[in-house]
């Protein structure tokens, strides 16, 4: 990222002229499984980052719920509340909430009125036609943006890093995504997924801590604690709800989602060898027979702690070695002996493509996405990749700015929207009514 | 059209055709100051041409790729001669040249640019992507040069 920029206040668009722009600005929108990212077009980081998922309060029979986005408002403790996300699998499967969501991203602290900026949005690869025809009737019947364009997410990733042509391995929320890019066109054939990403790691710790018996606490239940020794039993005061006033099951499972996602942050590891992660023979005994680097403490909210050591591993292994993952009754999970790991699908993505390029596409192959910050992935990505492609030319990217790495699609389509010989590129409000939602096909490449 | 709607100056395709009537060495186009076409930057002086003399050749290059900025992108093309033993070669080589602390604005509007560039000339053998001095090195792109394709 280049150093030196200015934050604007949130409702002021960017000066245009700066980098050759037009006088419009532009919005720009990522919709991600987890996070729905919003920004004007030429800044470095989008000034909007909610929650894709939502809270639905009250509506039963005849009344809609009422819904609520945003992080104070699916934060807050509201009695009947439901937690649920329009996403799945990168792409959208509520029709009816996710264009509110994307209108509460782009008016909520950026524009006002849609009808005065072009709009580009970010979709992954594998978004089917109806989908890309069903976007952009959105913007244009709904948002009644001016004009519209639909980047493909991992080429705006790919260009930030200044490659036309790379492998582009994104770890995201809900799979892992590996997308072979020439020259600015995704190789259609070679795109794979494996349902595998930060979620899959969210359900290892429930499962690894279930098998343990430590329940897992949350923020709001918790209205103070005290210090207590590791493996103690915790000294919290409990937040008490009178009966019919308690939060929903979907609420509860949220906020020990955003328990997890410390924890990931803080104890999880990934195992780079030298060799393969030793299975564990007895819980904690094997584990003193190899050198996991020390263990590493986590404290829960209710002030209740642990010693972390090679379950740290075991934890993420499962990314890499399905056959490995922790599994547990009453906590989902793929299959641990038909999904593929990361290894088997960067091979899968390659397998067709020409043997020059190929070359190519290794010597650039580009890290992005949220969960791929979990410390030793990209070190563990890359001796995978030598193990599957045996070869020198092998050279892996992956930027150490963490704000870069999440937010790497939004960037890219940022920078381009305020391009200004973009302005040819852009479907107008014309183009669209004349020839309605399947000239994105045409256009949008 | 590029993926970016840069386009192309007058210049750009004539002095490709230039360089492969042999009266031009290298060509390094950069964008222009309004980021909306691409131009020539500079373009090898006569000394840098005629280096039958296999040896200068390497010279020729590392005077080429001092010419590359440090801290932002190019294109380039680069009339790379060479002898591995099976007599004089020369291979027209594409350069994208985009070092990995460029400005992320300059990484994003030469990446999204190049295609525009690269289906207009005809003739090209070798495409590198350089984001270091390393990956363009004259070693490493004799390599590549030399290899069938």
């Amino acid at each position: 990222m280049s150093g030196g920029m200015q934050t604007l206040p949130p409702t002021q668009a960017p000066s245009s002229v700066e980098y050759g722009g037009d006088e419009i600005s532009a919005l720009v929108l990522d919709p991600g499984c987890a996070w729905t990212r919003a920004g004007f077009a030429g800044e470095d980081t989008p000034k909007c980052v909610i929650p894709s998922s939502y809270g639905a309060i009250g509506g039963k029979e005849d009344s809609k719920p009422e819904l609520v986005f945003g992080d104070n408002g699916i934060n807050a403790i509201r009695p009947g509340m439901e937690i649920k996300n329009p996403m799945s699998d990168g792409i959208v499967a509520d029709w009816d909430v996710a264009p509110q969501l994307w209108r509460h991203a782009l008016t909520s602290r950026l524009a006002s009125n849609l009808s005065e900026h072009p709009l580009l949005m970010t979709e992954p690869a594998w978004n089917p036609p109806k989908n890309r025809e069903k976007t952009m009737e959105i913007a244009f019947e709904d948002f009644d943006v001016p004009a519209f364009y639909l980047a493909k997410s991992a080429v705006c990733a790919s260009f930030a890093s200044g490659k036309a042509t790379c492998l582009l391995i994104d770890i995201g929320a809900s799979n892992v995504s590996v997308t072979p890019i020439h020259d600015g066109f995704v190789l259609r054939k070679g795109v794979t997924r494996t349902p595998l990403g930060g979620d899959f790691l969210s359900n290892q710790i429930r499962t690894y801590l279930a098998s343990i018996n430590v329940p897992i606490s949350a923020h709001y239940q918790i209205l103070s604690k005290t210090a207590v020794d590791v493996g103690k039993p915790a000294e919290a005061v409990l937040r008490q709800f009178a009966p019919g006033q308690e939060p929903t099951a979907s609420y509860k499972t949220y906020q020990e989602e955003r328990v997890l996602t410390q924890f990931k942050e803080c104890a999880a590891q990934v195992w780079n060898g030298p060799g393969p992660l030793p299975p564990a023979t007895t819980p904690g005994a094997a584990d003193q027979s190899f050198n996991f680097g020390g263990g590493r403490t986590f404290e829960f909210p209710d002030g209740y702690n642990l010693v972390f050591g090679s379950e740290r591993f075991r934890i993420t292994e499962g990314i890499f070695t399905p056959r490995n993952m922790l599994t547990h009754p009453d906590i989902p999970h793929p299959d641990p002996e038909t999904t593929m790991g990361i290894g088997s699908i960067m091979a899968s993505a390659l397998k067709d493509v020409d043997i020059e390029l190929k070359g190519q596409i290794l010597n650039n192959v580009l890290v992005t996405g949220g969960a791929s910050l979990l410390m030793g992935l990209t070190d563990r990505v890359n001796s995978e990749l030598g193990v599957a492609f045996p070869g020198p030319r092998l050279r892996i990217t992956a930027t150490g700015n963490p704000v870069e790495r999440k937010y790497a699609g939004w960037l890219g389509g940022s920078i381009l929207a305020s391009l200004g010989s973009f302005h040819q590129l852009w479907v107008s409000r014309k183009e669209y009514d004349e020839h309605g939602p399947g000239i994105v096909e045409k256009r949008c490449k | 059209m590029s993926r970016s709607g840069v386009g192309l100056s007058a210049e750009c395709v004539p002095l490709f055709e230039q360089l492969k009537s042999r009266k031009l060495k290298y060509i390094i186009y950069r964008l222009s100051d309004d980021k909306k076409t691409i131009i020539k930057e500079k373009t090898s002086e006569d000394d840098d041409l005629h280096t039958n003399a296999l040896p200068k050749e390497e010279e020729a290059y590392e005077k080429f790729l001092a010419a590359l900025p440090e801290l932002d992108c190019r294109y380039a093309i680069y009339d790379f001669e060479f002898d591995v033993g099976e007599g004089k070669r020369s291979k027209i080589c594409f350069f994208t040249w985009s070092p990995d602390d460029a400005p992320v604005k300059a990484k994003m509007i030469y990446s999204s640019s190049k295609d525009g560039l690269r289906r207009a000339l005809a003739g090209v053998h070798t495409e590198i992507q350089g984001t270091d001095f390393s990956e363009v090195a004259y070693e490493t792109v004799l390599e590549k040069a030399s290899r069938g394709r």
